[in-house]
């Protein structure tokens, strides 16, 4: 009898250890970032304030109005920067996708000598640190021009992206049996025609969310941009942050207001591929 | 009509290898071609003075490199690892939770949608030793009576550059992990059961190996982009105070573009392009052994 | 007008080479059966037929055309595959009518094409169901509407029902006799399990290592097969094989137990062969079927029992081998038991040891 209720106890412990520190964890996750859009509502004095201000109670659009004031408080030309990393970073996602198509389609369905290596060599390329990297990417781009470009920026992210985006879809092409396409060829497609008529519809899902991937790289990659763009012409919105800070201050409430217009369409878009993503890279990774 | 054919899958890997050569390779070549010469970015005849291993007796007898270079080691092993135990903790977690789950696991993710700047930014932030939310807490708890200086002290700071970067990265592993545990066969878990393994024992049994290839697939990924950890030391402290922070990445960032000393930056880069590169190998290779142990294989 | 010829046919991997040389003449409207155990080549050769494996030497000729470096959809062929390759994104009326809507047929055509063939297959109600929402047994009938609807001139499976649970793949192997029967096209069926071979063939191409090893009607191929391979593979239970070596007119197995050499077989003192029983061959007395001119006799001890209803299989050791035996009107027997078992000498075969090439030929 005393074992069964020490055995009941200890069960109701683990119950409430594991809802405590669940609890703890999601805290520790959501909190700098509900912290960052609170912030973005609230006026710099009670940012600052000492002693601290715990409840918030007075909450404005105010560094939203400055942020796109654009020449109000700070003068960030924030649409530009959004711009800007709306057109790098979609175009740069169209291209990685259809170069990253052809390659997963490669490593899913062909056969050749080196594969692994081939697989490796080109993740290697990606792991190249983007400070280094930058390093003479900014000398080749000064001598040839495209320095500051959207040009510069959205080659720098095609090449970046493309062993992440071949990994996820060769990952996804994996998952179509091959006896679909060659239905299909039975039934009179071309080899092209059974591609785009049957393969790649059904990995369609699949390869949208390696496009969002891609998409979210670019979108908040900083390191490249911040010595490949100089100017308004083609600065990002990560690049574009740090106009909130100066020698000595930092905008805060501005930079909040910002980062929640940087974070917005993340969320959206991470939302719609979290299912596909984890299943893209598992089966590439694990059934590989 | 005798055209050369080329094998399908050259053609199509060609635009990738292309693409990649262009903006990896040739610039890697060009780097490594600048380490070899003193370089200097307001000099630019220095280019064509070869001077080969000037640059690397440098920075090999450089005790400021050899200091980011083992601090960027360190930052890397007890961030990953301590990531990995937290992301399996939380993965655990989560798998045992019975309603809700949909919704842990979307803000499980949370943090992976953040630019690593603006991480740092967040990070400096929480940090700030005067308004911050980590000082304002401790004080208001009463827990501390002084403001702790996190970001001025050495040792303080690169603890909170590491809870930066495990905030951003957990996730990753939390969510293959979990994927992992997902597509875990019962059969052999309710074999140890009968088998008469403790909980413990099935765990550490049956479902550890089973997600080893989960966890390599994480360390995988996250080998590939580790020196995003450059944004987020970047912002948070820039290597200081006093150099105390100092990674590899922000030493190489300054001594290109604030000293403009190319040539050396070049040098010390591809240090820490090797280092990254190394690393990317080993997890794949390993990989690659975990699929094949599990006969997952090709 | 579809006859399928394979002219000494090799596929090559590498070095390694994985069909040897396999000729075969198909006549139009056959059902030819290509079975063997896993690995022996015969999908291999299904697929070099289809157009999806390239051809490493010989011919292949449909109708009269060789069709060597013709695309799969130049050679107006169609496959039911072992997972039935449904296309998951389309409903079964598009997977039914894609083929003709690949080649741009009016959509009035179409229509009727999937329409009748939905009819044959009893699909009319599922056809806006995507193949998802289908059955096991459904998917594999919408398999075969895809595959009939084009008309083609010869059909191939790749082993169609092995997915198909025990009770289905009965059902589904009567269904696909039914449909030759209707449609008349020359059919190339590979499966590796041999009941299906000898209920749907008209021949049986036995296949192993990448050889053909024999090719007859079902009936030729139980009763006369060309080696101990064939005798084991065709018929259930397996055929016993007892090692022995012939001593004047007999066979003289391990233990000493002799057994006359089969009646209109000559074979020379000292051979050694292996002598090959079916289990309906050697039954128990008092439980066989009436014996013919030609009878030994053995005893043998039972081992285990297999009663299955209208006779039970006896296990028993003969020679230090496993002998399965059948029992008619069956009766309880318990192991251990000895009984006296009458073998129908005509009925059986003797393999020489080494080669295992049937002394009957």
């Amino acid at each position: 009898m005393a074992s069964v209720t020490r055995h009941r106890l200890n069960k109701r412990l683990l119950r409430a250890g594991h809802l405590i520190g669940l609890f703890v964890a999601m805290t520790v996750i959501c909190l700098p970032g509900l912290w960052v859009v609170l912030n973005s509502f609230r006026p710099t004095v009670e940012i600052m304030a000492k002693p601290p201000v715990w409840i918030p109670n007075d909450l404005n659009l105010d560094h939203y109005r400055a942020m796109f004031g654009g020449a109000g408080e700070g003068g960030v030309p924030v649409w530009t920067y959004f711009r800007n990393s709306l057109i790098v970073s979609v175009t740069s996602t169209l291209i990685a996708l259809l170069v990253g198509m052809a390659g997963g389609y490669a490593f899913a369905r062909c056969r050749f000598k080196r594969k692994s290596t081939a697989f490796v060599v080109l993740m290697a390329s990606r792991a190249v640190p983007g400070v280094a990297l930058s390093l003479p990417l900014f000398i080749i781009f000064g001598r040839t021009g495209i320095i500051d470009t959207h040009f510069g920026l959205i080659l720098v992210y095609v090449a970046m992206n493309v062993p992440f985006t071949i990994w996820l879809i060769d990952g996804f092409f994996r998952q179509v049996p091959r006896e679909l396409a060659e239905a299909a060829e039975i039934d009179g497609c071309t080899r092209w025609q059974a591609f785009w008529k049957v393969e790649f519809p059904v990995a369609r899902a699949g390869i949208a969310s390696a496009g969002i991937f891609a998409f979210l790289t670019s979108w908040n990659e900083y390191a490249l941009a911040s010595q490949l763009t100089r100017s308004v012409t083609s600065k990002t919105m990560p690049v574009g942050l740090l106009d909130f800070t100066s020698q000595f201050t930092l905008n805060w409430g501005g930079m909040c207001a910002l980062a929640v217009l940087m974070i917005l369409p993340a969320l959206v878009l991470t939302f719609i591929v979290q299912k596909h993503l984890i299943a893209g890279l598992t089966f590439g990774g694990v059934k590989g | 009509m005798t055209r050369v054919k080329l094998p399908p899958w050259l053609v199509l890997l060609l635009p990738a290898f292309i693409i990649i050569a262009a903006v990896v390779l040739v610039p890697l070549l060009l780097s490594l071609y600048s380490s070899f010469t003193p370089y200097h970015l307001t000099r630019p005849d220095t280019l064509w003075k070869v001077n080969f291993p000037f640059n690397y007796q440098k920075a090999l007898t450089d005790a400021n490199f050899w200091a980011a270079f083992g601090r960027t080691v360190l930052l890397l092993t007890v961030a990953l690892n301590l990531e990995m135990l937290l992301g399996l903790g939380l993965a655990l977690m989560v798998s045992k939770v019975t309603q809700g789950q949909r919704l842990l696991r979307t803000a499980m993710m949370f943090p992976m949608m953040f630019s690593p700047i603006l991480v740092g930014f967040q990070f400096k932030f929480i940090f700030n030793d005067n308004v911050g939310l980590v000082n304002n807490a401790l004080q208001s708890l009463g827990l501390a009576d002084r403001a702790i200086p996190w970001l001025v002290d050495g040792n303080l700071a690169l603890f909170a550059i590491i809870c930066a970067e495990v905030w951003t990265s957990t996730s990753v592993f939390a969510i293959l992990i979990l994927a992992g545990l997902y597509a875990i066969p019962q059969d052999p878990l309710e074999a140890a059961k009968v088998d008469g393994c403790s909980p413990w024992q099935s765990f550490r049994f049956v479902t550890l190996p089973f997600l080893m290839p989960f966890i390599y697939i994480a360390m995988a990924i996250r080998s590939l982009d580790v020196a995003r950890a450059y944004d987020i030391v970047q912002v948070m402290t820039n290597g200081g105070p006093a150099r105390r922070t100092e990674l590899l990445w922000t030493l190489i960032g300054r001594t290109g573009y604030v000293d403009a000393r190319m040539g050396y930056a070049n040098a010390m880069g591809y240090v820490a392009i090797l280092l990254s590169i190394a690393f990317t190998v080993y997890f794949f290779l390993k990989l690659q052994r975990a699929r094949r142990d599990l006969g997952m294989g090709d | 007008m579809a006859q399928v010829h394979l002219r000494n046919v090799v596929k090559r991997y590498g070095a390694l080479d994985v069909v040897h040389s396999i000729s075969l003449d198909i006549a139009d409207g056959e059902f030819v059966v290509l079975v063997g155990p896993s690995g022996c080549g015969k999908s291999t050769t299904l697929r070099m037929v289809a157009g999806l494996e390239e051809i490493s030497d010989g011919q292949v000729v449909i109708g009269d055309r060789v069709v060597n470096d013709l695309p799969p959809r130049d050679r107006n062929i169609s496959m039911v595959f072992q997972n039935y390759a449904l296309y998951p994104h389309m409903t079964v009326r598009e997977n039914l009518g894609f083929s003709l809507k690949i080649a741009r047929r009016p959509q009035a055509q179409i229509d009727a094409a999937v329409d009748e063939a939905a009819a044959i297959l009893a699909l009319t109600p599922l056809l806006d169901r995507k193949p998802g929402a289908l059955s096991g047994g459904q998917r594999q009938r919408v398999a075969m509407g895809r595959a009939i609807v084009r008309h083609p001139d010869v059909f191939l499976f790749d082993e169609p029902l092995s997915n198909l649970d025990a009770k289905l793949r009965t059902q589904m192997r009567v269904e696909i006799k039914k449909l030759h029967q209707k449609v008349g096209s020359t059919v190339i069926y590979v499966t590796h399990d041999q009941v299906e071979a000898m209920t749907l063939a008209d021949r049986i191409v036995i296949m192993r290592d990448g050889h053909i090893v024999q090719v007859g009607t079902p009936l030729e191929v139980f009763e006369d097969p060309a080696n101990s391979f064939v005798a084991t593979f065709i018929g259930s239970p397996p055929m016993n094989l007892l090692p022995g070596t012939v001593q004047g007119g007999r066979v003289v197995l391990a233990d000493g137990t002799a057994v006359p050499v089969p009646p209109g077989l000559h074979v020379a003192d000292g051979r050694r062969v292996h002598l090959g029983i079916r289990a309906d061959n050697i039954m128990p007395e008092g439980h066989s079927l009436p014996p013919t001119a030609h009878m030994a006799h053995v005893d043998m001890p039972v081992t285990l029992t297999e009663p299955l209803g209208t006779e039970t299989l006896l296990f028993a050791t003969l020679a230090g081998a496993e002998v399965q035996a059948k029992m008619l009107n069956p009766r309880p027997v318990t192991p251990g038991e000895r009984l006296r078992f009458g073998i129908a000498l005509d009925k059986c075969h003797l393999f020489d040891a080494d080669s295992g090439v049937s002394l009957r030929m």
